[in-house]
């Protein structure tokens, strides 16, 4: 079996974008990384598009702009795992040996629906209860604070060090820092989150081209490796649930480190999924990166801000780079590879040689999460 | 709890009719249990998770819990009166209930005890009042 290398990355920076169609919103960052890689639309193998709430064959919308088809183009829905989810896909296909090259895109545009919280499946009887994204969070929240005694302004904190990350970013959608007085001061969405604790909701598109050894040997590109790919669904169940530790998170990680061979502390640098301030820190415990109970302290040691032991969010994460939800898992993939190579910019992480994603989500009744899929990037 | 649309529209409508039943003239939810392993569902289910029966029995479930989490949503799709106060109810059988938490008689806590009540939740968009139902801190709930 090949290894599988990052040949090249794209993404255009998270806003809103009303003016443009979904495959204008995409196009660009999948140009962007066949540029970077020097491949062309007839080299690529096949295509995998995660996309949430694209709509029908985004993946075909977006390859036709620069002239990519007659492949198998396979388009991709798992929540905000989607586009993760897409490159699990992609990695397999050439990871098997099936393909060469293939190009992943994870694209959105949820200004579509105007503003407020989401539209989720009225299928579901939690959401027929009046079920809310930030609710489900906000009783992770409340449940962790109650069992371990953390504070609102404890975990505001988390926004303040997304969005000091974030404000060194030019892709981020919010490139503004905000003091833990106006994040405590702002607007309340669902208790103990104000808006400032929670990600906004915007446009954006990011694209990988992935190859094999071979490949990567043949266009010069790869030194990045995708060391484990990982899918996870939840658990389902009608009964209790331990809301303050994530199970398919906790199993996604045991899997991926064992695939790359890599423990917790190997880890330089992660990109994980901060929809809401609690997420950040029950993924700091969920991963290993501390223990139960200890992410707050790992927190305000500074060892996951920028210029710490294991930086975590360096982009600005959901909460400040913004989380158009099947985008992320690929952009979180093209902000990992740059920062192993080097090449992040005003938010670098310094020698940075191992790197994680971790996108996970979809509010479900029954389910900690719907879907999580992680991946382990490696120089 | 008539699906005809011009009724519906003169006086309060359930949320989801199939959640709930009336006993005794009191609300009480409605799960299921399987007929031959007697795992329970709620929603009741209509295949057995476990042993992929069809036959499932209605079983009525406890009307009182301990909160395990709540949170109170100030921000929330039209329809619902806001604020309003959501949470997970786990009840002795071993099923976790979400709802709506009626927070009028005293304000509740994690651990706490709740008890099963119904009460109004938002409104149609035709104007008719939406109710379901709700734990609170005391029995009975909000009209
Ligand atoms: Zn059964």
């Amino acid at each position: 079996m090949s290894t599988v290398h990052v040949l090249g990355t794209g993404a255009i920076p998270f806003r809103k974008y009303p003016e443009k169609t979904l495959a204008e919103i995409g196009w660009p960052a999948l140009r962007e990384a066949m540029l970077e890689a020097g491949v062309r639309a007839d080299d690529i193998n096949a295509v995998y598009c995660g996309t949430a709430l694209g709509g029908m064959l985004a993946g075909q919308r977006v390859a036709k702009a620069l002239g990519i088809s007659g492949m198998a183009i396979v388009n991709v829905e798992n929540a905000c795992s989607s586009s993760s989810s897409a490159l699990a896909q992609a990695w397999m296909a050439v990871k098997s040996g099936a393909c060469d090259i293939v190009a992943v895109i994870g694209v959105e545009k949820l200004t579509k629906f105007g503003g407020g919280t989401l539209p989720l499946e009225r299928e579901d009887w939690e959401v027929n209860q009046g079920m809310v994204m930030p609710a489900l969070y906000a009783m992770r929240a409340k449940r962790y604070m109650h069992e371990f005694g953390l504070t609102e302004a404890q975990l505001a904190q988390v926004s303040v060090k997304a969005h000091d990350h974030g404000a060194l970013n030019p892709n981020a959608q919010i490139q503004k820092r905000v003091t833990l007085e106006e994040v405590m001061a702002s607007r309340m969405v669902a208790e103990p989150f104000t808006l400032w604790h929670c990600c906004p909701t915007g446009d954006g598109a990011a694209a990988l081209i992935i190859g094999s050894e071979k490949a990567a040997r043949k266009f010069g590109k790869g030194r990045v490796r995708i060391a484990a790919s990982e899918v996870t669904s939840g658990k389902y169940t009608n009964g209790y649930r331990d809301m303050t530790f994530p199970e398919l998170t906790v199993r996604g990680a045991h899997e991926a480190y064992e695939m790359a061979g890599i423990g917790a502390s190997d880890i330089d640098v992660a990109e994980i999924h901060d929809a809401f301030t609690i997420a950040e820190l029950m993924y700091y415990e969920a991963f290993g990166l501390c223990e139960r109970g200890g992410a707050y302290d790992l927190l305000a040691s500074g060892a996951t801000s920028l210029g710490g032991r294991v930086p975590v969010n360096p982009s600005g994460g959901l909460l400040s780079r913004g989380h158009p939800v099947g985008a992320t898992g690929a952009v979180q993939a093209v902000e990992i590879v740059r920062q192993l190579e080097g090449r992040a910019g005003k938010h670098q992480v310094e020698g940075a040689k191992v790197g994680l994603t971790h996108a996970t989500g979809g509010g479900i009744a029954g389910f900690d999460h719907g879907a999580c899929s992680i991946h382990v990037f490696t120089l | 709890m008539s699906g005809q649309k011009d009724e519906a529209a003169e006086g309060p409508r359930f949320v989801d009719p199939e959640l709930v039943a009336l006993q005794g003239g009191r609300l009480q939810l409605k799960g299921g249990c399987c007929k031959s392993c007697g795992a329970l569902s709620f929603p009741k289910g209509q295949v057995c998770t476990q042993c992929l029966s069809l036959e499932i029995d209605d079983k009525i479930l406890s009307g009182e819990g301990e909160l395990y989490s709540y949170s109170r949503v100030h921000m929330a799709p039209k329809g619902w009166d806001v604020p309003y106060t959501v949470g997970y109810v786990d009840l002795a059988e071993g099923i976790r209930i979400f709802a709506h938490i009626d927070e009028s008689a005293s304000p509740v806590q994690i651990g706490g005890r709740v008890w099963l009540g119904e009460g109004r939740v938002g409104t149609a968009p035709d104007g008719a009042i939406l109710k379901s139902y709700l734990f609170a801190t005391v029995a009975g709930g909000r009209t």
